[in-house]
Protein backbone atom coordinates (compact mmCIF):
# COMPACT_ATOMS: atom_id res chain seq x y z
CA UNK A 1 0.00 0.00 0.00
CA UNK A 2 1.72 3.61 -0.57
CA UNK A 3 2.16 5.37 1.85
CA UNK A 4 0.56 8.55 2.30
CA UNK A 5 1.34 12.14 4.97
CA UNK A 6 3.98 13.23 2.23
CA UNK A 7 3.85 16.98 4.01
CA UNK A 8 3.48 15.42 7.60
CA UNK A 9 6.82 13.13 6.90
CA UNK A 10 8.53 16.28 5.71
CA UNK A 11 7.46 18.27 8.09
CA UNK A 12 9.34 15.72 11.23
CA UNK A 13 12.49 15.26 8.61
CA UNK A 14 12.87 18.97 8.60
CA UNK A 15 12.50 18.85 12.56
CA UNK A 16 15.50 15.93 12.78
CA UNK A 17 17.43 18.38 10.53
CA UNK A 18 17.04 21.08 12.66
CA UNK A 19 18.23 19.37 15.51
CA UNK A 20 21.21 18.01 13.52
CA UNK A 21 22.17 21.30 12.50
CA UNK A 22 21.71 22.60 16.41
CA UNK A 23 24.11 19.90 17.58
CA UNK A 24 26.66 21.30 14.61
CA UNK A 25 26.50 24.30 16.39
CA UNK A 26 27.18 23.58 20.05
CA UNK A 27 29.58 21.13 18.56
CA UNK A 28 31.29 24.29 16.73
CA UNK A 29 30.69 26.49 19.66
CA UNK A 30 32.62 24.35 22.68
CA UNK A 31 35.08 23.81 19.71
CA UNK A 32 35.83 27.86 20.01
CA UNK A 33 35.44 28.17 23.63
CA UNK A 34 38.21 26.03 23.89
CA UNK A 35 40.81 27.22 21.31
CA UNK A 36 39.97 31.00 23.01
CA UNK A 37 40.42 29.72 26.46
CA UNK A 38 43.61 27.92 25.56
CA UNK A 39 45.04 30.46 23.18
CA UNK A 40 43.72 33.39 25.50
CA UNK A 41 41.72 34.46 22.42
CA UNK A 42 39.22 37.38 23.65
CA UNK A 43 37.47 37.98 19.85
CA UNK A 44 37.09 34.23 19.88
CA UNK A 45 35.40 34.13 23.00
CA UNK A 46 33.26 37.25 22.00
CA UNK A 47 32.06 35.20 19.03
CA UNK A 48 31.19 32.28 20.79
CA UNK A 49 29.51 34.31 23.26
CA UNK A 50 27.31 36.42 20.31
CA UNK A 51 26.79 33.13 18.42
CA UNK A 52 24.99 31.49 21.81
CA UNK A 53 22.28 34.04 20.78
CA UNK A 54 21.87 32.27 17.12
CA UNK A 55 22.08 28.86 19.24
CA UNK A 56 18.77 30.00 21.36
CA UNK A 57 16.96 31.20 17.93
CA UNK A 58 17.04 28.22 16.44
CA UNK A 59 15.71 26.22 19.52
CA UNK A 60 12.80 28.79 20.11
CA UNK A 61 11.92 28.41 16.32
CA UNK A 62 12.40 24.70 16.57
CA UNK A 63 10.09 24.01 19.94
CA UNK A 64 7.43 26.93 17.91
CA UNK A 65 7.08 24.71 15.06
CA UNK A 66 7.20 21.44 16.86
CA UNK A 67 4.19 22.07 18.89
CA UNK A 68 2.74 23.48 15.30
CA UNK A 69 3.31 20.18 14.10
CA UNK A 70 1.42 18.68 17.30
CA UNK A 71 -1.03 20.89 17.13
CA UNK A 72 -1.73 20.45 13.53
CA UNK A 73 -1.15 16.80 12.59
CA UNK A 74 -1.74 14.78 16.12
CA UNK A 75 0.61 12.81 15.72
CA UNK A 76 0.57 9.26 17.45
CA UNK A 77 3.19 6.37 18.28
CA UNK A 78 6.35 6.53 16.69
CA UNK A 79 5.73 10.29 15.65
CA UNK A 80 4.29 11.51 18.77
CA UNK A 81 7.97 10.29 20.31
CA UNK A 82 9.89 11.42 17.68
CA UNK A 83 8.23 15.07 18.00
CA UNK A 84 8.33 15.07 22.20
CA UNK A 85 12.06 13.65 21.93
CA UNK A 86 12.69 16.04 19.57
CA UNK A 87 11.52 19.14 22.29
CA UNK A 88 13.33 17.51 24.76
CA UNK A 89 16.82 17.32 22.88
CA UNK A 90 16.14 20.91 21.63
CA UNK A 91 16.38 21.91 25.04
CA UNK A 92 19.86 19.55 26.05
CA UNK A 93 21.46 21.09 22.91
CA UNK A 94 20.26 24.26 23.93
CA UNK A 95 21.93 23.95 27.24
CA UNK A 96 25.38 22.49 25.84
CA UNK A 97 25.48 25.81 23.70
CA UNK A 98 25.00 27.34 27.00
CA UNK A 99 27.87 26.14 28.07
CA UNK A 100 29.92 26.73 25.66
CA UNK A 101 29.10 30.13 26.43
CA UNK A 102 30.03 29.75 30.16
CA UNK A 103 33.58 28.74 29.11
CA UNK A 104 33.79 31.71 26.36
CA UNK A 105 32.67 34.33 29.79
CA UNK A 106 35.34 32.81 31.42
CA UNK A 107 37.90 33.57 28.78
CA UNK A 108 36.90 37.10 28.73
CA UNK A 109 36.50 37.85 32.91
CA UNK A 110 40.23 36.75 33.17
CA UNK A 111 41.44 38.46 30.00
CA UNK A 112 44.35 38.96 29.02
CA UNK A 113 45.00 36.89 31.80
CA UNK A 114 44.92 33.06 31.40
CA UNK A 115 42.46 31.39 33.14
CA UNK A 116 44.68 28.41 33.15
CA UNK A 117 47.90 27.81 34.44
CA UNK A 118 50.24 26.35 32.06
CA UNK A 119 50.36 22.88 33.50
CA UNK A 120 46.64 22.53 33.49
CA UNK A 121 46.74 23.66 29.83
CA UNK A 122 46.49 20.24 28.05
CA UNK A 123 44.40 18.16 30.46
CA UNK A 124 41.71 21.10 29.59
CA UNK A 125 42.54 20.58 25.92
CA UNK A 126 41.86 16.91 26.54
CA UNK A 127 38.18 18.25 27.84
CA UNK A 128 37.80 20.12 25.01
CA UNK A 129 38.62 17.60 22.35
CA UNK A 130 36.52 14.66 24.45
CA UNK A 131 33.56 17.62 24.37
CA UNK A 132 33.90 17.64 20.60
CA UNK A 133 33.57 14.11 19.96
CA UNK A 134 30.85 13.75 21.87
CA UNK A 135 29.13 16.48 20.25
CA UNK A 136 29.78 15.02 17.00
CA UNK A 137 29.04 11.61 17.22
CA UNK A 138 25.90 12.52 19.10
CA UNK A 139 24.89 14.11 15.95
CA UNK A 140 25.67 11.50 14.11
CA UNK A 141 22.87 9.49 15.97
CA UNK A 142 20.58 12.00 15.78
CA UNK A 143 20.47 11.65 12.06
CA UNK A 144 20.74 8.53 12.11
CA UNK A 145 19.30 7.06 14.73
CA UNK A 146 21.35 4.30 15.28
CA UNK A 147 21.05 3.19 18.64
CA UNK A 148 24.94 0.80 19.23
CA UNK A 149 25.99 4.75 18.39
CA UNK A 150 24.20 6.14 20.58
CA UNK A 151 25.44 3.57 23.68
CA UNK A 152 28.70 4.66 22.83
CA UNK A 153 28.13 7.96 23.72
CA UNK A 154 28.04 6.62 27.62
CA UNK A 155 31.55 5.02 26.67
CA UNK A 156 32.59 8.72 25.49
CA UNK A 157 31.23 10.48 28.79
CA UNK A 158 32.80 7.98 30.82
CA UNK A 159 36.18 9.54 29.51
CA UNK A 160 34.97 12.70 29.96
CA UNK A 161 34.51 11.48 33.75
CA UNK A 162 37.80 10.32 33.94
CA UNK A 163 39.54 13.84 32.80
CA UNK A 164 37.15 15.46 35.09
CA UNK A 165 38.19 13.70 38.34
CA UNK A 166 41.52 13.88 36.97
CA UNK A 167 41.31 17.74 37.17
CA UNK A 168 39.54 17.79 40.21
CA UNK A 169 42.33 15.84 41.92
CA UNK A 170 45.10 18.61 41.26
CA UNK A 171 42.75 21.33 42.26
CA UNK A 172 42.51 19.42 45.63
CA UNK A 173 45.92 18.91 46.33
CA UNK A 174 47.80 20.47 48.87
CA UNK A 175 50.54 22.16 47.45
CA UNK A 176 48.05 24.10 44.98
CA UNK A 177 50.06 27.10 43.92
CA UNK A 178 48.12 29.13 41.56
CA UNK A 179 45.22 30.67 44.05
CA UNK A 180 41.81 30.33 45.33
CA UNK A 181 40.81 32.62 42.03
CA UNK A 182 42.07 30.02 39.99
CA UNK A 183 40.89 27.08 41.59
CA UNK A 184 37.13 28.71 41.49
CA UNK A 185 37.53 29.14 37.75
CA UNK A 186 38.88 25.67 36.81
CA UNK A 187 35.93 24.17 39.12
CA UNK A 188 33.74 25.91 36.85
CA UNK A 189 35.04 24.83 33.84
CA UNK A 190 35.77 21.34 34.69
CA UNK A 191 32.02 21.32 35.85
CA UNK A 192 30.84 22.46 32.23
CA UNK A 193 32.80 20.33 30.42
CA UNK A 194 31.23 17.24 32.54
CA UNK A 195 27.97 18.82 32.15
CA UNK A 196 28.43 19.47 28.31
CA UNK A 197 28.97 15.57 27.51
CA UNK A 198 26.08 14.91 30.25
CA UNK A 199 24.03 16.55 28.04
CA UNK A 200 25.46 14.62 24.99
CA UNK A 201 24.79 11.24 26.89
CA UNK A 202 20.95 12.79 27.83
CA UNK A 203 20.32 13.51 23.51
CA UNK A 204 21.57 10.34 22.42
CA UNK A 205 19.38 8.46 25.51
CA UNK A 206 16.28 10.03 24.24
CA UNK A 207 17.09 9.13 20.74
CA UNK A 208 17.39 5.43 21.87
CA UNK A 209 13.96 5.52 23.48
CA UNK A 210 12.47 7.50 20.33
CA UNK A 211 13.85 4.63 18.56
CA UNK A 212 12.82 1.83 20.53
CA UNK A 213 10.03 3.18 22.95
CA UNK A 214 11.97 2.27 25.66
CA UNK A 215 13.75 3.96 28.47
CA UNK A 216 17.45 3.58 27.78
CA UNK B 1 -39.36 21.79 18.87
CA UNK B 2 -37.21 23.89 15.96
CA UNK B 3 -33.34 24.65 16.45
CA UNK B 4 -33.22 28.21 17.94
CA UNK B 5 -30.60 30.29 18.31
CA UNK B 6 -30.76 29.99 22.44
CA UNK B 7 -30.61 26.45 22.18
CA UNK B 8 -27.78 25.78 20.32
CA UNK B 9 -25.96 28.70 22.39
CA UNK B 10 -26.85 26.21 25.24
CA UNK B 11 -25.81 23.06 23.91
CA UNK B 12 -22.33 25.08 22.74
CA UNK B 13 -21.97 26.64 26.53
CA UNK B 14 -22.17 22.88 27.70
CA UNK B 15 -18.44 22.43 25.49
CA UNK B 16 -15.79 23.55 28.13
CA UNK B 17 -17.10 20.87 30.95
CA UNK B 18 -17.59 18.25 28.32
CA UNK B 19 -13.75 18.40 27.31
CA UNK B 20 -12.70 18.30 30.93
CA UNK B 21 -15.45 15.57 31.87
CA UNK B 22 -13.90 13.85 28.67
CA UNK B 23 -9.85 14.19 30.03
CA UNK B 24 -11.01 13.36 33.03
CA UNK B 25 -12.94 9.73 31.80
CA UNK B 26 -9.63 9.06 30.71
CA UNK B 27 -8.07 8.82 33.97
CA UNK B 28 -7.72 5.01 35.15
CA UNK B 29 -11.29 4.33 36.91
CA UNK B 30 -11.39 4.72 40.15
CA UNK B 31 -14.40 2.74 41.26
CA UNK B 32 -15.74 -0.76 40.03
CA UNK B 33 -17.79 -1.46 37.17
CA UNK B 34 -21.14 -2.64 37.76
CA UNK B 35 -21.79 -4.20 34.38
CA UNK B 36 -23.03 -7.72 34.43
CA UNK B 37 -21.84 -10.80 33.22
CA UNK B 38 -18.44 -11.88 31.99
CA UNK B 39 -18.95 -10.15 28.86
CA UNK B 40 -18.29 -11.03 24.83
CA UNK B 41 -16.38 -13.17 23.06
CA UNK B 42 -15.84 -14.06 19.33
CA UNK B 43 -14.14 -16.98 18.54
CA UNK B 44 -12.75 -17.66 14.64
CA UNK B 45 -15.36 -15.33 13.74
CA UNK B 46 -15.15 -15.98 9.94
CA UNK B 47 -18.21 -13.87 7.54
CA UNK B 48 -18.75 -13.87 3.78
CA UNK B 49 -21.26 -12.10 1.80
CA UNK B 50 -22.31 -14.87 -1.35
CA UNK B 51 -18.87 -15.87 -2.13
CA UNK B 52 -16.99 -12.70 -1.10
CA UNK B 53 -15.16 -13.86 2.05
CA UNK B 54 -14.71 -10.92 4.16
CA UNK B 55 -13.99 -11.72 7.47
CA UNK B 56 -11.15 -14.42 8.59
CA UNK B 57 -10.73 -15.75 11.80
CA UNK B 58 -11.82 -13.15 14.34
CA UNK B 59 -10.87 -13.70 17.95
CA UNK B 60 -11.43 -11.34 20.32
CA UNK B 61 -12.68 -10.64 23.94
CA UNK B 62 -14.73 -8.01 25.79
CA UNK B 63 -14.62 -7.83 28.90
CA UNK B 64 -17.66 -6.74 30.66
CA UNK B 65 -17.49 -2.98 31.48
CA UNK B 66 -14.97 -2.21 28.47
CA UNK B 67 -14.62 -0.08 26.00
CA UNK B 68 -12.80 -1.36 22.82
CA UNK B 69 -12.67 0.42 19.69
CA UNK B 70 -12.75 -1.23 16.73
CA UNK B 71 -10.31 0.61 13.66
CA UNK B 72 -9.29 0.18 10.34
CA UNK B 73 -9.53 1.23 6.59
CA UNK B 74 -12.75 1.22 4.78
CA UNK B 75 -13.71 -2.32 3.79
CA UNK B 76 -11.71 -4.34 6.31
CA UNK B 77 -14.94 -5.88 8.14
CA UNK B 78 -15.35 -3.89 10.99
CA UNK B 79 -18.86 -2.88 10.36
CA UNK B 80 -19.30 -6.63 9.48
CA UNK B 81 -17.66 -7.81 12.35
CA UNK B 82 -19.77 -6.15 14.90
CA UNK B 83 -23.24 -7.14 13.15
CA UNK B 84 -21.69 -10.61 13.26
CA UNK B 85 -21.99 -10.12 17.73
CA UNK B 86 -25.72 -9.20 17.24
CA UNK B 87 -26.99 -11.41 14.33
CA UNK B 88 -27.58 -8.65 12.29
CA UNK B 89 -25.35 -9.93 9.30
CA UNK B 90 -27.68 -12.95 8.62
CA UNK B 91 -30.20 -9.98 7.40
CA UNK B 92 -28.49 -9.60 4.08
CA UNK B 93 -29.21 -11.81 1.70
CA UNK B 94 -26.57 -14.68 0.92
CA UNK B 95 -24.91 -13.31 4.09
CA UNK B 96 -22.91 -15.88 6.13
CA UNK B 97 -21.16 -16.40 8.94
CA UNK B 98 -18.65 -19.38 10.55
CA UNK B 99 -17.51 -19.17 14.05
CA UNK B 100 -18.98 -18.56 17.44
CA UNK B 101 -19.72 -15.51 19.82
CA UNK B 102 -20.39 -15.99 23.27
CA UNK B 103 -22.23 -13.20 25.58
CA UNK B 104 -21.71 -14.91 29.04
CA UNK B 105 -20.15 -18.05 27.78
CA UNK B 106 -23.36 -19.19 26.00
CA UNK B 107 -23.24 -18.96 22.05
CA UNK B 108 -25.42 -16.42 20.59
CA UNK B 109 -25.90 -18.45 17.54
CA UNK B 110 -26.82 -22.12 19.35
CA UNK B 111 -30.10 -23.77 18.17
CA UNK B 112 -32.76 -22.45 19.45
CA UNK B 113 -31.84 -19.14 20.50
CA UNK B 114 -33.81 -16.31 20.08
CA UNK B 115 -32.67 -14.11 18.03
CA UNK B 116 -35.04 -11.17 19.42
CA UNK B 117 -33.50 -12.01 22.74
CA UNK B 118 -29.86 -11.65 21.83
CA UNK B 119 -30.77 -8.12 20.25
CA UNK B 120 -31.73 -6.99 23.66
CA UNK B 121 -28.97 -8.19 25.39
CA UNK B 122 -26.77 -6.66 22.47
CA UNK B 123 -27.86 -3.48 21.27
CA UNK B 124 -26.67 -1.63 18.79
CA UNK B 125 -26.58 2.21 17.68
CA UNK B 126 -26.06 3.05 13.81
CA UNK B 127 -23.47 5.30 12.22
CA UNK B 128 -27.02 7.52 11.26
CA UNK B 129 -29.54 8.67 14.05
CA UNK B 130 -32.20 7.17 12.94
CA UNK B 131 -35.32 8.15 15.63
CA UNK B 132 -38.97 7.31 14.47
CA UNK B 133 -39.43 10.24 13.15
CA UNK B 134 -43.31 10.82 14.04
CA UNK B 135 -43.11 8.86 17.51
CA UNK B 136 -42.37 11.75 20.55
CA UNK B 137 -39.07 11.58 21.85
CA UNK B 138 -40.86 9.75 25.04
CA UNK B 139 -42.21 7.29 22.89
CA UNK B 140 -38.72 6.68 21.27
CA UNK B 141 -36.99 6.06 23.79
CA UNK B 142 -40.06 3.52 25.35
CA UNK B 143 -40.42 1.43 22.04
CA UNK B 144 -37.35 -1.34 22.10
CA UNK B 145 -39.91 -1.97 25.41
CA UNK B 146 -43.30 -2.11 23.54
CA UNK B 147 -41.72 -4.30 20.83
CA UNK B 148 -39.90 -6.60 22.63
CA UNK B 149 -43.61 -6.31 25.22
CA UNK B 150 -41.84 -5.90 27.97
CA UNK B 151 -43.38 -4.31 31.50
CA UNK B 152 -41.81 -1.63 33.34
CA UNK B 153 -43.92 -0.34 36.67
CA UNK B 154 -42.50 2.98 35.78
CA UNK B 155 -41.61 3.98 32.70
CA UNK B 156 -41.72 7.49 33.73
CA UNK B 157 -38.61 6.64 35.69
CA UNK B 158 -37.24 4.22 32.66
CA UNK B 159 -37.29 7.24 30.15
CA UNK B 160 -35.97 9.58 32.63
CA UNK B 161 -32.39 7.45 34.01
CA UNK B 162 -32.41 6.33 30.28
CA UNK B 163 -32.52 10.02 28.90
CA UNK B 164 -29.77 11.02 31.09
CA UNK B 165 -27.71 8.31 31.04
CA UNK B 166 -27.68 8.89 27.26
CA UNK B 167 -26.69 12.72 28.13
CA UNK B 168 -30.11 14.22 26.81
CA UNK B 169 -32.36 14.29 29.69
CA UNK B 170 -31.35 18.23 30.50
CA UNK B 171 -31.58 19.38 26.67
CA UNK B 172 -35.47 17.15 26.32
CA UNK B 173 -36.98 17.19 29.62
CA UNK B 174 -39.26 19.95 29.09
CA UNK B 175 -40.64 18.91 25.64
CA UNK B 176 -41.07 14.74 26.08
CA UNK B 177 -43.75 15.09 23.89
CA UNK B 178 -42.06 16.93 20.79
CA UNK B 179 -40.95 14.58 17.71
CA UNK B 180 -37.83 12.82 17.51
CA UNK B 181 -37.55 14.44 14.23
CA UNK B 182 -37.29 17.87 15.55
CA UNK B 183 -34.27 17.08 17.41
CA UNK B 184 -30.74 18.04 15.79
CA UNK B 185 -28.41 15.67 14.09
CA UNK B 186 -26.48 15.06 18.02
CA UNK B 187 -29.11 15.04 20.21
CA UNK B 188 -31.23 12.48 17.65
CA UNK B 189 -27.72 10.19 17.85
CA UNK B 190 -28.22 10.69 21.90
CA UNK B 191 -32.35 9.47 21.56
CA UNK B 192 -30.80 6.69 19.51
CA UNK B 193 -28.42 5.54 22.34
CA UNK B 194 -31.39 5.91 24.71
CA UNK B 195 -33.75 4.20 22.84
CA UNK B 196 -31.06 1.39 23.22
CA UNK B 197 -30.22 1.61 26.37
CA UNK B 198 -34.17 1.09 27.24
CA UNK B 199 -34.65 -2.50 27.07
CA UNK B 200 -30.81 -2.82 29.36
CA UNK B 201 -28.59 -4.39 27.10
CA UNK B 202 -25.61 -5.92 28.31
CA UNK B 203 -23.53 -4.92 25.34
CA UNK B 204 -23.56 -1.83 23.22
CA UNK B 205 -22.30 -2.30 19.58
CA UNK B 206 -21.65 1.32 18.25
CA UNK B 207 -21.26 1.57 14.43
CA UNK B 208 -19.52 5.13 13.61
CA UNK B 209 -21.78 6.61 15.84
CA UNK B 210 -20.38 10.42 16.05
CA UNK B 211 -19.40 10.37 12.23
CA UNK B 212 -22.22 12.43 11.55
CA UNK B 213 -22.35 14.80 14.23
CA UNK B 214 -20.21 17.86 15.18
CA UNK B 215 -17.09 18.60 17.81
CA UNK B 216 -19.33 19.06 20.79
CA UNK B 217 -21.98 16.71 20.31
CA UNK B 218 -18.94 14.16 19.27
CA UNK B 219 -17.70 14.90 22.85
CA UNK B 220 -20.76 15.04 24.63
CA UNK B 221 -21.42 11.33 23.69
CA UNK B 222 -17.72 10.31 23.88
CA UNK B 223 -18.42 11.46 27.65
CA UNK B 224 -21.96 9.40 27.85
CA UNK B 225 -20.39 6.37 26.65
CA UNK B 226 -17.34 6.72 29.24
CA UNK B 227 -19.96 6.82 31.99
CA UNK B 228 -22.16 4.19 30.13
CA UNK B 229 -19.24 1.30 30.22
CA UNK B 230 -20.07 1.98 34.01
CA UNK B 231 -22.34 -0.58 33.74
CA UNK B 232 -22.16 -1.92 30.23
CA UNK B 233 -19.71 -3.82 28.14
CA UNK B 234 -19.34 -1.11 24.78
CA UNK B 235 -17.58 -2.07 21.23
CA UNK B 236 -17.08 1.05 19.17
CA UNK B 237 -16.05 0.95 15.49
CA UNK B 238 -14.81 4.48 14.43
CA UNK B 239 -12.46 6.15 12.08
CA UNK B 240 -11.36 8.67 13.69
CA UNK B 241 -8.41 7.81 15.92
CA UNK B 242 -8.47 10.60 18.23
CA UNK B 243 -12.14 9.61 19.27
CA UNK B 244 -10.52 5.70 19.40
CA UNK B 245 -7.84 7.28 21.43
CA UNK B 246 -10.03 9.33 23.59
CA UNK B 247 -12.80 6.76 24.90
CA UNK B 248 -11.70 3.43 24.82
CA UNK B 249 -10.10 0.86 26.70
CA UNK B 250 -8.91 -1.32 24.44
CA UNK B 251 -8.12 -1.04 20.10
CA UNK B 252 -8.02 -3.70 18.19
CA UNK B 253 -6.52 -3.43 14.44
CA UNK B 254 -8.49 -4.65 11.42
CA UNK B 255 -6.88 -4.35 7.93
CA UNK B 256 -7.63 -6.65 4.02
CA UNK B 257 -4.34 -6.51 2.01
CA UNK B 258 -7.17 -7.47 -0.78
CA UNK B 259 -8.30 -10.82 1.05
CA UNK B 260 -10.92 -11.14 3.56
CA UNK B 261 -10.81 -8.46 6.39
CA UNK B 262 -8.15 -9.41 9.54
CA UNK B 263 -7.41 -8.37 12.96
CA UNK B 264 -3.88 -7.41 12.90
CA UNK B 265 -3.61 -6.55 16.66
CA UNK B 266 -5.61 -6.14 19.87
CA UNK B 267 -3.88 -4.19 23.22
CA UNK B 268 -4.87 -1.60 25.33
CA UNK B 269 -5.44 1.94 22.99
CA UNK B 270 -2.42 3.33 25.32
CA UNK B 271 0.13 0.52 23.53
CA UNK B 272 -1.77 1.00 20.08
CA UNK B 273 -1.03 4.77 19.88
CA UNK B 274 2.03 4.67 21.14
CA UNK B 275 3.69 1.67 20.99
CA UNK B 276 1.74 -0.43 18.44
CA UNK B 277 3.76 -4.29 17.67
CA UNK B 278 3.14 -4.48 14.26
CA UNK B 279 4.53 -2.42 11.58
CA UNK B 280 1.15 -2.22 10.20
CA UNK B 281 -1.10 -0.84 12.72
CA UNK B 282 1.92 1.92 13.29
CA UNK B 283 1.85 3.06 9.93
CA UNK B 284 -2.52 2.93 10.14
CA UNK B 285 -2.47 4.94 13.47
CA UNK B 286 0.25 7.28 12.04
CA UNK B 287 -1.98 7.79 9.00
CA UNK B 288 1.06 6.61 6.50
CA UNK B 289 -2.28 4.63 4.85
CA UNK B 290 -6.06 4.27 4.74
Amino acid sequence: MPLIRSVFQDELDSVSQTLFELSVMVSDSMAKATSALVGKNLPLAEEVITFDEKIDTVQHDLDARIIDIIARQQPVASDLRALVTALRMSADLERMGDLAHHVAKVVRLRHPASAVPEQLLQLIESMGEAAEKIAAKTGVVISTRDTSLAAQVEKDDDEMDELHRKLISKLVEPSWPHGVETAIDLTLLGRYYERYADHAVSVSRRVIFLVTGKFA
Amino acid sequence: MIQTPESEKAMSSTQPSSLASVANARQERTHASTATGTGLEARGVHAWFGKNYVLKDINLEFAAGSVTALIGPSGCGKSTFIRTMNRMHEFIPGAAMAGQVLLDGKDVYAPGVDVTKIRLQIGMVFQKPNPFPSMTIGENVLSGLKLAQIKVENKDELLESCLVRAGLWNEVKDRLDAHGGSLSGGQQQRLCIARALAVSPQVLLMDEPCSALDPGSTLRIEETIRELSDSMTIIIVTHNMQQAARVSDYTAFFLSDGGPGEMIEVSRTSEIFSQPKDQRTENYVTGRFG
